[in-house]
This record gives C-alpha cells, structure tokens and sequence, in this order.
C-alpha cells in the first residue's frame, strides 16, 4: 500500500518518524474535540457564577459513585438509546427521521390510554406487556405517517417528521386537557395515574426500572439484524447506494417504510417506559426534548447501534448533570443543552469530511 | 482581438512539466501557437493532452518549464489569469448549467462584477452565434438543448470573453456526428481568418489532416513528433508518432458470415473445418470457453432459455418512454432481441439511450408498450427484469452499482451470485467459493473478493460490474457505454467477453458512442433519432458515414 | 371578518416570510439550514433585549438579524469548512438555539416594550378592505413586503443572482468562471441567518411585544418547508408564508366567535396545512430542485 512516506523525498528514516507523528497529531485532535466543549461551556457556567470543575466532577461522581447515581444516569439513557435507535437505524437506510420526539409523546399517549381505559385492572404479567405494545403502536402508527408521506407523497422525511413533530405535541394537548384529563386534578392538564400494578419494576435503592435492560436487547437486536441478517444487509446497500440498491432489485419503498415503522415502534416504547417507569402520567411535557437527544446520540455514534450504547450513556450524565445545576445553581436544567450541543458541534467540526 | 500579423507567436512553452506524485503526465514540452493557425494536438487517451491543456489554461501549475506570451514569461495559474491573458477554453464537458437559460450561462461566463445584465449582452451574442454560423436561441434553458447545440452555446461564452486571442479546444468532434464535424472545421477555418489562434486537442487523425496547420504528438507525456503543414507529413507518420512500437491487439469482427455455415454443415453432417475461422480470435481464451463457442447447441442452456436455434429473447412493442421531466423521451419503440446476437445502438447522446436501457432495466416504467421476455410480458421494477433475466450494465456503475465501503464479494452477493442462508444470516463463506470457482471472474482478471470496491479503478468497476452480470449467465445483457475511458487492454478483455457471452446464447444490446466499436461487434444496428427507433441494419450492408446520417437525420425518405 | 383573517395572516407571517425568504437565498446557493428556527429565536431575544436596553425597535431589529446571521455562522463553517452533513447540523444549531435562548432570556420573560406598532399608510389604508389588509401594518411587515420582489430582481435579472443560483446548481462551472463558490455559500448562509433573525425580532418586538421561551414554535421549519414548497422561489415562498400565518390567524377568530373546535386542532393546523401544501407540489417541485441542493437529501432525488 503506498503511504505518503512513499511520495516524500526523505530518508528513510525521516519517513519513518514522520509516520510516527501521524497517529500522534490525530490523537491530538480528537483530545480537542472531546474536551473543547466542556471547556467552552465552562467558561459559560463560570460566568454564571457556577464553579465548571465542581460541576464537572459531581457528574463523573454522581454517575459512577453509587447505585443512585447510576440509577439516574441509566434513567435518563434508556429513552435517549431507544429514540437514539429510532434515529439510528433509518439513518443506515438512508433516512433522516428527527421525529422520535412526536413518535415518542404518541407512543406515550397510546400507552397511556390503554393503560387508564383498559389495562386497568389487569395483573402486572399481563398489563404491561401489552402497555408495551400499545406503545410501539403509537408510535408505529405516527412513524407511518412520515412513511406515508415520504412513500406516497414523496415529501423530504427530515421535514415530514419535524413538522409532525409539533403536531405530535398539541395532540397530547388536547388528550391531557380533554378525553384523558384526571377528573381529580384540579384543571391541570395531566392524565389519571396508571394502576400501580402496571408500573415497572424497580431496583432496590434506586429509582431504575427494568426498562433499561428492554433498551439495551433492543440495541443488541438492531445490531444483530443490521450486521447479520439479509435484511440489514439490504437496507446497508440501500443507505449506501440508493441507485444501485435499485437495480439490485431490492424493494426500496418497503424497507424506507420498514425501518421508519420500527423506528417509531421503538420511539413508542421509551413513551410507554417513561409512562410506566417514571412518571406514571401523561403531562403535556412527557418526554420534551428526548427524541432531540437521541438523534444527538445516534450522529456522535455515527447510527451504529452498540456505540449508541455508550453515547447515550453519555448523554444521559449530561442530563442528570442538568438536573443537579437547577437544584444547586438555579440554572434551568434545559442549559445542558448547550453543552450537548456543543459537544456535537465539535464532533462535526473534528471530522473530515468532503468539504462544500 | 488584436491582429498579431500572420506569424505573431501569441503562446509559447518551453520545457514544460508536470507531476502527479511518482507519475510524470507531461515532460518538457515545447510548444507554440501562432495567430490566425490552428495547432493541433493528437495523443491516445492518456497521453498527457488534457493535462498539458490544463496548464495553459491555469488549472494547473507547472512543475517544470516556462510559458511565454507576447515574448514575456508568465504565470496561467489560477484560471482567472489565463483568461485575463486572452485564452478561452472550450471543454469537452460543457461548463454549462442545465437549469439556466444560455443567456444567463453567458451572462456567468462573459459577465463581469456584479452589474445588471441583459439587453447589451444579447446583442452581442446574437452578433457572435451569426458571425460564425452558431446559432443559438438565447432564452432557452439549456437542458433542452441537444449536445450540438449546447457545444455552440460553449463556443460562443468563450468567444464573448473580454480579449481573448486564443481558443482550446478539448477534443470537440467526440461528440458530434460526420456531417456536424464538417460544419465544426468550417467554423474553425473562419476563426482562423478572423487571427485567433486554435489549439485542437484531439486524438482523431483526420480531422489533423484536414485542417491543422501545425501539429505536435504526444505519446506518453512527452513530444513525439512536431511539424507544420508545408513540410508535409502523412497518416501513418502521424500514428507511429501516437502509438510508438506497439500494435494493438485486433479483436477481429464477429465472423458472421461464418457461424450459419457451421450450424448448416453440422446438421448436413459436414465437418465444420470446411469454414475458415481465424485462429487469433480465440488465441487467449481458456480452452473450456473455446469449446463452448465451438458448440453453441451443446451447451447446458441458461434457465428458460430454449435451446433450439435462434430465438426471439426480448420484445418491445410499441413502446413509449418518458424523460425526467415528464416530456416524452421516446415512442413507437419496435425492438427485439435475439438470442446470441449483439444489436448495437447508435445515436448522439442524449437521444433516450439513458432512458431506453433503464426501461428494459425495469428502472424506468413504459408510459405505452409491453416487454416480452421468453414469451411472457414483464412489467414492474427491476426485480421483475432480473428474475426474468435480464442483467444491466449501467453507463456510469462508479455512481450507479458501486455501495461504498462494501467489498467486492459484497457487491457480487448483491446481484451475480445466489445468496444462500446460514441460520438467520448469509452465508458468505459459501458465497465466497463460488466467487472464487466462477471463470468470468478469472477470465476479467477481476480484483480479490475482500477488496473495497470504492477504492477500485474505473476498469477494475468495470470488470467487477461485467463480471457480476456474466455470472448469472442472463437471457439478456444490456450494456451502456463499456469502454469509455478505458484503456486499451481492458476494452478489449471486456470486448472479448461480451462476444463469447453472445456465442453462449445471451442476447446483447449495446449501447455505445464508438461507432467502429459498434460495426465490430454488433450483428444488426439500430439508431436513435428523433424520438424514435430506426432500423435495423445490417453492418454488413452499411458504413459508418450513412449510419451517421441516419443518426443526425433520421431516415431520408 | 375575512378582512381580520387576512390582515392578521399577513401579521402574522410575516416572520415566516422573513425566514423563509432568507433560507430561500441560502438554499439557492446550495446549503439547507433547518437550524433557521435557533437563529429565529435569536433574533427574536436579541431584538427584544435591545429594544430593552436601548427603547429603539430598530436598533432592536437590527441586532435581531445580527444575532441570527451569528448563529448561521457556525451552520456555514461547519458545513462549507468541515464537510458536516446539512441537516445534521442544522438540527444540533435549532437545538442550541432553543437551549441559549431559554437560558440568557429568562430574565426578559417578563419585560414589556413599546416596539414596533402598526403604522397605517395615509391615504392607502383608508381603501376599504385592501386599505386595512396590505397598509395597516408594522414597519417590518411593510419592509418585508417590499423584499420579495427585491428579491426576485436580484435572483433573476442580476449577475450577482447567477452567481448565487450557479452555486446551488454546478458549482464547477463557477469556479471556472473566477468566483469561489464557498464565498458566495457563506454570504447566502450569513444573509439567511440575518433575516431569519429579523423574522424573530418581528415576532417579539413588533407582533407579540414579549419573549417567551421557545417562542416561535416550530416557525422556523415551517420556513424551510416553505422554501420547497415554493419551488425556490420568491413570490411563491410569500405565499406559503401568508397561508401560515391565514391559519395561525383563524385560531383567533375561531375563539371569537366561540366555535366549539378544540384549540388544540387549531395549533395543529398550520402545520397540517404546511404538509398538504408540500403534497400538492411535490409533482412540479421534482425538476426545479437546485442542483447542488439535491445531492444533500442524499436518498431521495426530489425529497
């Protein structure tokens, strides 16, 4: 293989150390990428009055120090992984879906209605898994729309969905403020309380919930479809070459409606687990901003679904970090945001790629 | 455009050269360009023409060498300069934007800073077009426009450039047909008259003969020859100039007249010694492909394919065929396929050959019409075609066949070799032994199977993309444009094959801007023109210049 | 009451119309920017804070669309300099947007200003019906009425718009022209962001005199929606824009006159309308798409 020691005119032993130099300069820069959004958002927080190296290490702490943390920081990763999915596996198809936001407020709307009006008094074996279907039907059903659209309309799906987006939200409106308001609430807008039966289990010392073990099969399943399988060796050629995905006779409408379908199953599912498993209500808010998040985590794990394991997770201690910054500084807890875009600012900016 | 008197020398290099890491593309070339004298540049592909243009036209920086202009050195690079110095430069792809009208790719070109346009700059440029017989309408855009004209409209931006003296032209005939190429010299020789000076980049001989008054050879990046017309020079010195010692290896045309006798005197029980066939046609083949060509009827037949004599493979009836923008690209399409025979398409590009191979692809649907194949009517996407049969070649497989980051066996799994499952994935290891055993890909020199196809050259996708087709041994092969930009020795592999895949029972159609490539290889031709199909004709009973005819004017009724 | 319906659409479109014929010279040039909603909240917040601070809605203005043209900085750089993917990094810029502006506006949520008032053209407005519906607006409306067909002089009877469409449509044969085609992308992205801030400050300093948190709620996409639904270009994005701001317009009057319609679906209707609008066209869009803008929706050629 020719390397560029090939095409200097050096010694070789000067070829060789500039060789060496290679990976240092690379390694050099990803350090850069990887830290300059912390410290950028330090320099933030210090105006702010708040101490960024307390901050910084309180999240390392709080995540790893005991189970609670843990707990927390697993917490806030299992509906960022799932909607990371949602993002992640259309995108190897070729897709843009940003609608993991409205796929998993109606997969939360499903759940919960299907949990207030007829799972009511089922036993737990039976209740929850069906909330569970319930919501990745929702979701489903509002990932169809975007496939409708992009199928038979032929309507870009990054708009599509973001559109749906807000639709999703003021569809939850009218639910919570409407049909499924709890009678004994007082007019704020939030559901009933789901039977206790039909929580999620829970760890011991810790507010976690078994949803995140659901999360993490569900990544190991995309994984195990996309890598192994002839089907997710379709949809890769799909998202490589769409033309010659073509030719190649697979059927590309059925798998763009496929994967977009799965998706919002999946987005649906971490509805209904932060139904069942957090919150135990629908509120307007439910879920705000984590199908965002999970898009985030899917870019910076470039869609493959074992990294988003550890992207997300990542994510999730900058949430959890947020919360902490509200409680102990005042700062709305939503100024992690930054952060997190920061974070993938600087991944972009760090990356070749073929400049426009 | 000053007059620099008859003799003026506007260009002058000296040594000049370039290099692209270890590779040397042009080395110490002198060169110069009179006023009011076409200077010609002849050179194979790969010569170093395009890059020598490009450093006179400041794309690129020299290396090595001085230009002079006007007896003072200067310096072409960037592009701005050169045309600042008077030099135009007509590509060979047009630098024209299809979704504009010519007015405004004008205005782009031509223009200067940011001020209105319009008015004045019409003028001028219906001044221009007439002066040298250019018509062009300006408020077209110039996606409709054919290649004719769209090569006028180019002529005519460099020609409204502020000063320029100096006109390159990069191999302008490719893609224009006999009777235009008349029309294109003319318009050269009154350039000529009006004192500019013409670099022609070229690699068509007769076109140096007919008008160049200068010309310099290139053969591997250097100068190989250079003289001016009063000292005389001839053809055969030209190309001995071009090519050097080396012949190229002639793949003989398909013995057409000789394959009836052989079916003839095998059922009259006549040896088939008694039809004389030239033995360098199989010279290197593999033995086993020898004898398969030998014995057509002998061999195992493909699926469906009936293997008694030749047959109708592929019917288009009446078919109509639409564009990209809805506009009717094609219509009353008649055409079949034979079994074991290569029907060849000609036509100027842009005629619906695109259009034409992806409706038999299943790519594109008929807007009217039917597809026959084998007898039953196929309709649907390109699944549909390929369980029938039916292999494609695409004209540009970098952009169409190749998935980045998969490997070559990837690639082969995804349309040549049956894929067989393996609990709940795919079998690649068996995929893999069957790549290996299968002798198309040896005989195409095919690359190995864990390479990454995106990092392949042109002829290795090629070959990769032929070979993918072959393997499935296809009722029908349709195949866009395989040579182009390819160096010899691949073309003609890739040639080699698609007669043996002929010989074997495939019906070919081959579409292809080369017409000696088309009377080489084809059995019948037929000719796009006009929204229609015309033909088909008999190579044998017809010649390049009346299939160009045909090509530029249809039928003459 | 149409006439109602019809002067609050242009009211209350205007900001859309703002962004979206911004987002219009961006993607003509070749680069999308869904973050066009984090640069109109940015404008909207640094319009209002200035007005704030310096009680002078035009200065307010102005640094609404230099806010907006600030964050669309870091949309160019990282797209033209660092070969980011277009949506990706837009999406990431709305979400930082959202994220910078709740945070630095809290302390503006309860701030009141005088801004910018309807200002009744003389003699025009006096016109029944069109008199109240074109003449009885914000100086910013005025001022952005006036842009579209600006606009559309520059994009089509100028050079300077042949360089901006030659950069979204081959951007090889401007650069064999002399022009850099990354200059002109940068300046189309920095004139998008601007007026996309203006469209911010619109709504905060003259529709709404306030600033609340997230405030243009999902106006910004509807912009870039209606860049495509115009089929790229100027009179029709105008269009789209007022057709928003009809819908937004007849949740008023729906409320006013008591129609039991929940408001709910009300919300939901402009972005429904923005959906049905991108059907409809989805036929004739296919062959006017900007060249260049078509290889970023890398797998669909049209959408």
């Amino acid at each position: 293989m020719k390397t560029e020691a090939d095409l200097l005119p050096l010694s070789p032993q000067a070829a060789r150390a500039v060789g060496r130099l290679r990976p240092a300069r690379k390694i050099g820069r990803q350090i850069i990428v990887i830290l300059a959004p912390f410290v950028l958002y330090g320099l933030f927080l210090l105006y702010n009055g708040v101490n960024p190296w307390e901050l910084y290490v309180s999240m390392v702490r709080s995540a790893f120090g005991d189970w609670f943390g843990f707990g927390e920081t697993l917490i806030k990763a299992t509906p960022i992984l799932l909607t990371g999915l949602a993002a992640a596996l259309p995108a190897r198809a070729g897709l843009i879906n940003v609608g993991g936001e409205g796929q998993l407020a109606i997969g939360a709307l499903f759940a919960t209605m299907a949990a207030v009006w007829l799972l009511d008094a089922l036993p737990a074996a039976a209740g929850i898994p069906l909330m569970l279907v319930a919501g990745a039907l929702g979701g489903a059903l509002w990932a169809g729309v975007t496939a409708l659209l992009k199928v038979a309309g032929r309507i870009n799906e990054t708009i599509a969905s973001l559109l749906l987006n807000y639709v999703a939200v003021f569809l939850v409106g009218y639910f919570v403020h409407g049909p499924l308001k709890d009678p004994h609430s007082f007019n704020w807008p939030f559901s009933p309380e789901i039977a206790r039966q039909l929580r999620l289990p829970v760890f011991d010392g810790t507010r976690l919930h078994i949803g995140f073990l659901l999360a993490i099969a569900f990544a190991v399943l995309v994984w195990l479809v996309l890598a192994k399988t002839g089907t997710g060796f379709r949809i890769r050629v799909l998202g490589g070459n769409r033309i010659a995905a073509e030719r190649a006779g697979i059927r590309v409408s059925l798998i763009y409606a496929g994967v977009l379908l799965a998706a919002g199953a999946l987005a649906g599912i971490a509805g209904m687990i932060e139904i069942a498993g957090i919150e135990g209500r629908l509120r307007p808010t439910t879920g705000a901003t984590y199908g965002y998040l999970g898009f985030l985590a899917a870019w910076m794990a470039w869609n493959h679904p074992l990294r988003l394991l550890l992207t997300s997770f990542l994510l999730g201690m900058i949430a959890v970090a947020g919360n902490e910054l509200e409680i102990g500084s005042g700062l709305p807890s939503s100024s992690v945001h930054m952060l997190m875009a920061l974070v993938l600012f600087f991944l972009m900016g760090g990356a070749r790629g073929r400049k426009a | 455009m000053e007059n620099q008197g008859s003799n003026g020398v506007l260009l002058r290099t000296v040594g000049l050269t370039k290099r692209f890491g270890s590779l040397v593309a042009n080395q110490g070339i002198d060169l110069a360009v009179k006023a009011g004298t076409i200077h010609a540049v002849l050179g194979e592909n790969g010569a170093g023409k395009s890059t020598l243009m490009k450093m006179l036209y400041g794309v690129y920086k020299p290396d090595g060498g001085e230009i002079y202009m006007d007896g003072r050195p200067v310096t072409l690079h960037p592009p701005s300069r050169a045309r600042e110095k008077g030099i135009g430069m007509v590509f060979q792809d047009f630098r024209l934007i299809p979704a504009m009208t010519a007015l405004d790719n004008v205005a782009l070109a031509a223009g200067s800073g940011w001020r209105f346009r319009r008015g004045s700059l019409r003028e001028r440029m219906l001044e221009i077009s007439s002066k040298y017989g250019l018509s062009v309408n300006p408020d077209v855009p110039v996606w409709q426009l054919d290649l004719g004209q769209r090569q006028r409209l180019e002529i005519v931006k460099t020609l409204m450039a502020p000063n320029v003296r100096l006109i390159i032209f990069d191999e302008p005939t490719s893609v224009l047909v006999p009777q235009e190429v008349r029309a294109f010299l003319d318009m050269l020789g009154l350039l000529r008259k009006d004192g500019f000076g013409i670099l022609l980049i070229t690699h068509k001989i007769d076109e140096v003969l007919a008008c160049a008054d200068e010309v310099s050879v290139l053969r591997a990046g250097r100068l190989t020859y250079r003289a001016e017309r009063d000292e005389g020079w001839t053809a055969e010195r030209l190309v001995s100039a071009m090519l050097g010692e080396r012949t190229p290896q002639p793949v003989t045309k398909r013995d057409r007249a000789g394959k009836r006798p052989t079916e003839e005197a095998r059922r009259s029980g006549h040896p088939s010694e008694e039809v004389p066939r030239p033995e360098s046609r199989f010279a290197d083949m593999p033995p086993e492909a020898v004898s398969r060509m030998e014995h057509p009827s002998e061999e195992t037949s493909h699926p469906g394919c009936p293997s008694e004599g030749p047959g109708e493979v592929l019917r288009l009836e009446n078919g109509a065929i639409a564009g990209d923008h809805g506009e009717l690209v094609l219509e009353s399409v008649h055409l079949t396929l034979r079994r074991g025979e290569i029907t060849g398409v000609a036509g100027i590009s842009g005629n619906g050959q695109r259009e034409l191979a992806e409706a038999l692809c299943g790519l594109r649907r008929l807007k009217r019409g039917t597809v026959t194949i084998g007898g039953k009517p196929v309709a649907g996407g390109p699944r549909a075609f390929l369980e029938a049969g039916v292999a494609c070649v695409p004209e540009d497989p970098l952009r169409e066949s190749v998935v980045p980051g998969f490997t070559i066996l990837e690639h082969m799994a995804l349309e040549g070799i049956p894929l067989r499952r393996r609990r709940m994935g795919i079998d690649w290891r068996h995929a893999r032994e069957a790549l290996e055993a299968s002798e198309e890909a040896r005989a195409l020199n095919l690359a190995e199977a864990g390479r990454r196809a995106d990092r392949l050259s042109g002829g290795n996708v090629q070959r990769m993309v032929l070979a993918r087709a072959l393997i499935r041994k296809p009722r029908v092969l349709i195949v866009s444009y395989p040579s182009r930009g390819l160096d010899i020795g691949t073309v003609h592999a890739i040639q080699r094959q698609l007669i043996g895949l002929a010989e074997s029972g495939t019906a070919i159609l081959l579409f292809s801007e080369d017409l000696d490539e088309l009377f080489k290889l084809s059995d019948r031709l037929v000719v796009l023109f006009g929204k229609r199909l015309l033909g088909p004709y008999d190579p044998a009973e017809t010649d390049a210049f009346r299939i160009g005819e045909r090509m530029l004017r249809g039928e003459t009724a | 009451m149409i006439a109602d319906i019809l002067t609050g659409a242009l009211r209350s479109g205007t900001s859309v119309m703002l962004a979206s014929q911004g987002e219009l010279i961006s993607e003509r040039a070749g680069v999308i920017n869904l973050g066009t909603e984090g640069c109109m909240l940015a404008g909207a917040l640094g319009g209002f804070a200035t007005t704030v601070w310096t009680g002078n809605p035009w200065l307010g203005a102005l640094a609404g669309g230099l806010c907006g043209m600030l964050l669309s900085l870091i949309h160019a750089c990282l797209v033209l300099d660092r070969g980011a993917n277009q949506l990706a990094s837009g999406l990431t810029l709305m979400f930082f947007g959202i994220g910078v502006t709740a945070f630095l506006g809290r302390s503006f949520v309860s701030e009141q200003i005088v801004g910018f008032n309807p200002v009744p053209i003389p003699v025009l407005s006096d016109i029944p019906v069109l008199g109240e519906v074109l003449f009885n607006h914000d100086p910013l409306t005025y001022l952005s009425m006036l842009l579209v067909p600006a606009l559309w002089f520059v994009l089509f009877r100028t050079r300077i718009g042949i360089i901006l469409r030659a950069a979204g449509e081959r951007e090889e044969v401007l650069f064999a022209c002399g022009v850099n085609p990354r200059l002109v992308r940068y300046a189309a992205v920095l004139a998008g962001g601007f007026l996309a801030g203006i469209g911010g400050a619109q709504l905060s300093v003259a529709y709404t005199h306030s600033w609340v948190e997230n405030m243009t709620a999902g106006r910004g996409v509807v912009a870039v929606a209606m860049v495509i639904f115009a089929a790229w270009r100027p009179f029709r994005a105008m269009l789209g824009a007022y057709l928003f701001g009809a819908a937004q317009a007849l949740q008023l009057t729906v409320q006013q006159q008591g129609l039991p319609i929940s408001p709910y679906f009300l919300f939901m209707a402009p972005y429904v309308l923005t959906l049905a609008a991108l059907l409809i066209v989805e036929r004739r869009k296919r062959s006017s798409v900007p060249e260049g803008l078509s290889r970023v929706f890398a797998a669909d050629a049209d959408g």
